[in-house]
């Protein structure tokens, strides 16, 4: 499923190098601290010092975001998060080449997203999943919607039946492939984008808040498919303000007011609830549980982040103390 | 008042009536050359027995489709008054103009009313008639996705002539796929508008500047959410490597088949004979 991108100049090697802790190196020391999977790993993604602005000359532009870094390895599940005008959006539009930062540079697979030549390459890498479910639909019917991408890439026909068929089925609409996209939920709208970008087979899929105008259900369908995709190797960056959803990640990014505030794992950051209220964010409900549990009882772990950790502690507790249920 | 907000329901854009039938099977390319070239030969025969001919092989075609005749009666239903108009009209006036010959049934002032006059408004009348059945078979036995697929199919040629052909047939299918998306909007806004008070559908049908009136507070945002929506979908396409003007590849092929190509002759020579076949009257 993978390619990489041979002879490729490293933008590690090429670039500035810095750390995603957002501490900056020295000239011609190189420090790699941050390095999810494998240390060897060339980062599919690198944003390397990024900053834009909206809007033309010095005087009336607004900065969406400055001195933003960000590395993303082949397989990683990264979460951005932070409130509305974080400028997280922006961000994840750069992460394709959408937009160019107005300084620094964005690395994707050794491509510069500056250079126009390799637009359709950048593309087809990274694939990105828009918040409505209803605009970024072109087609009248399932299947040529996912068809669309394939065409825009110049893939042979003969070759898109079996793509359109195993992206379909990776987000479990195959049986609604012949149908209008307007009679589809929300949920399996969004899926159905999804789809559009599986059938381009890309190394990295960026969720630009796909699940915000979703509900409960459709939001779970959509958790659900991503957690599949990234099982089997697909790297995602999630741009989100549900915390619930950023308990997934591997690593989270909180965003605040056009730069990078906190980072590190998801466990790291919900210990300190506190530094997150700061922000204007909060942990999810889970982990509050966690945490006032352990208030009470101190053998309670307080750095359980999902209802899974909390019921598995409930359950460690209580089989400590010999009353087991059996289901 | 309540049906006044199901838009959804009404919509009658792409009113494919599946039944898989021959005529839903054939290929789409052709069986829109084949219904233009019929169109085009009802508008060219000007003899009564040649109209009622053409009138019956319509009916004909609905049955070939195995589609019930009410849905072709429907889609004449909003024409009846266009169709009464014009044919008073012509009946009261052509005779002046055109029609000096043949004979005068009637005369009075600037009234004339001649054999001619008579035969343009009967022959007029039958060729609506038969032009909306013939449409109607087409429309409701070709998916609105077939019947952009094959007009893009027909037009093919002119892309060597740097006609932006593909731009076409996408932006026709965009349009179609926003219409129930547009129409549930405004569904919506109808219903908030309502729920402050608006009223919708309380003016009387001859009263059109107030039915009128009743709109504008609709049009704007849905021009807002319209334009919203445009530049989000630019967004997702450029996202999917859409870049306007460059050579794609398409997923749809259409390949004639030998059943394709006896059908579309057969109705070449059916519109063939009604144009030049001799009809004594």
């Amino acid at each position: 499923m993978r390619t990489v991108v041979a002879g490729a100049t490293s933008p590690a090697t090429a670039g500035a190098a810095g750390n995603a802790n957002g501490e900056w190196p020295a000239e011609g020391r190189r420090i790699h601290s941050c390095v999810a999977k494998g240390s060897s790993m060339k980062p599919l993604i690198e944003v390397n010092q990024i900053s834009f602005s909206y809007g033309q000359g010095p005087s009336q532009s607004v900065a969406a975001f400055t001195d933003v870094s960000l590395r993303v390895y082949p397989g990683e599940y990264v979460a951005v998060i932070g409130q509305n005008g974080s400028g997280k959006s922006t961000l994840a539009k750069h992460l394709n080449g959408i937009l160019t930062p107005t300084r620094g540079d964005v690395w994707v697979a050794g491509m510069n997203t500056k250079d126009a030549s390799c637009k359709q390459q950048i593309r087809r890498c990274v694939g990105m999943v828009f918040q409505s479910p209803d605009n970024q639909l072109v087609a009248t019917i399932v299947e040529d919607d996912v068809a669309f991408g394939l065409e825009n890439l110049g893939v042979p026909p003969g070759e898109m039946q079996e793509r359109i068929d195993e992206a379909l089925e990776a987000v479990g609409m195959s049986e609604y492939r012949h149908r209008p996209p307007h009679f589809l939920s929300g949920g399996q709208k969004q899926r159905v984008a999804i789809a559009g970008i599986l059938a381009m087979r890309p190394d990295c899929l960026v969720l630009d808040e796909a699940t915000s105008m979703l509900d409960s259900f459709g939001r779970a369908e959509i958790l659900a498919v991503v957690r599949r995709l990234n099982q089997q190797g697909m790297a995602i960056v999630t741009i989100t303000h549900h915390m619930s959803e950023v308990a997934e990640a591997d690593r989270v990014l909180v965003m605040h007011e056009g730069r990078v505030a906190l980072e590190g794992t998801p466990r790291e950051l919900f210990a300190h609830p506190d530094q997150l209220e700061a922000l204007g964010l909060d942990v999810p409900e889970a982990s509050r549980v966690a945490q006032q549990v352990h208030a009470r009882i101190p053998a309670f772990r307080r750095d359980a982040i999902s209802v899974e950790e909390v019921v598995a502690e409930v359950d460690r507790l209580a089989g400590s103390g010999g009353e087991r249920r059996h289901g | 008042m309540a049906g006044d907000f199901e838009l959804t329901r009404n919509i009658t854009i792409g009113q494919y009536l599946p039944t898989g039938s021959v005529i839903h099977r054939m290929d789409p390319r052709l069986k829109l050359l084949a219904a233009a070239l019929w169109i085009l030969s009802i508008s060219l025969c000007h003899t009564y027995l040649g109209n009622v001919a053409g009138l019956c092989v319509c009916l004909a075609l609905f049955a070939l489709a195995r589609i019930p005749l009410s849905y072709g009666l429907s889609g004449l239903k909003p024409a009846i008054p266009f169709i009464l108009i014009l044919a008073i009209l012509q009946l009261l006036f052509y005779g002046n103009g055109y029609g000096p010959s043949g004979q005068v049934y009637f005369h009075w002032g600037i009234l004339r009313i001649t054999s001619a006059s008579v035969r343009v408004v009967v022959v007029s009348t039958l060729r609506f008639v038969e032009i909306i059945f013939a449409v109607s078979v087409l429309t409701l036995s070709t998916s609105i996705t077939e019947l952009t697929h094959g007009v893009e199919g027909l037009l093919r040629p002119l892309g060597r002539m740097k006609v932006p052909v593909h731009a076409f047939a996408l932006i026709v299918t965009i349009a179609v796929r926003f219409v129930p998306t547009f129409a549930m909007e405004m569904e919506k806004m109808m219903k908030a508008q309502a729920s402050r008070g608006a009223e919708f559908g309380t003016g009387s049908w001859w009263n059109i500047a107030r039915r009128t009136r009743d709109v504008f507070p609709l049009i704007i945002p849905l021009f807002n959410t319209a334009l919203v929506r445009a530049e989000e979908l630019a967004l997702a396409m450029e996202a999917r490597g859409y870049v306007p003007g460059q050579a794609r590849t398409a997923y749809r092929r259409y390949r004639a088949g030998g059943r394709d190509i006896v059908m579309f002759l057969a109705g070449m020579a059916l519109s063939a004979a009604l144009v030049f076949a001799p009809f004594p009257f």
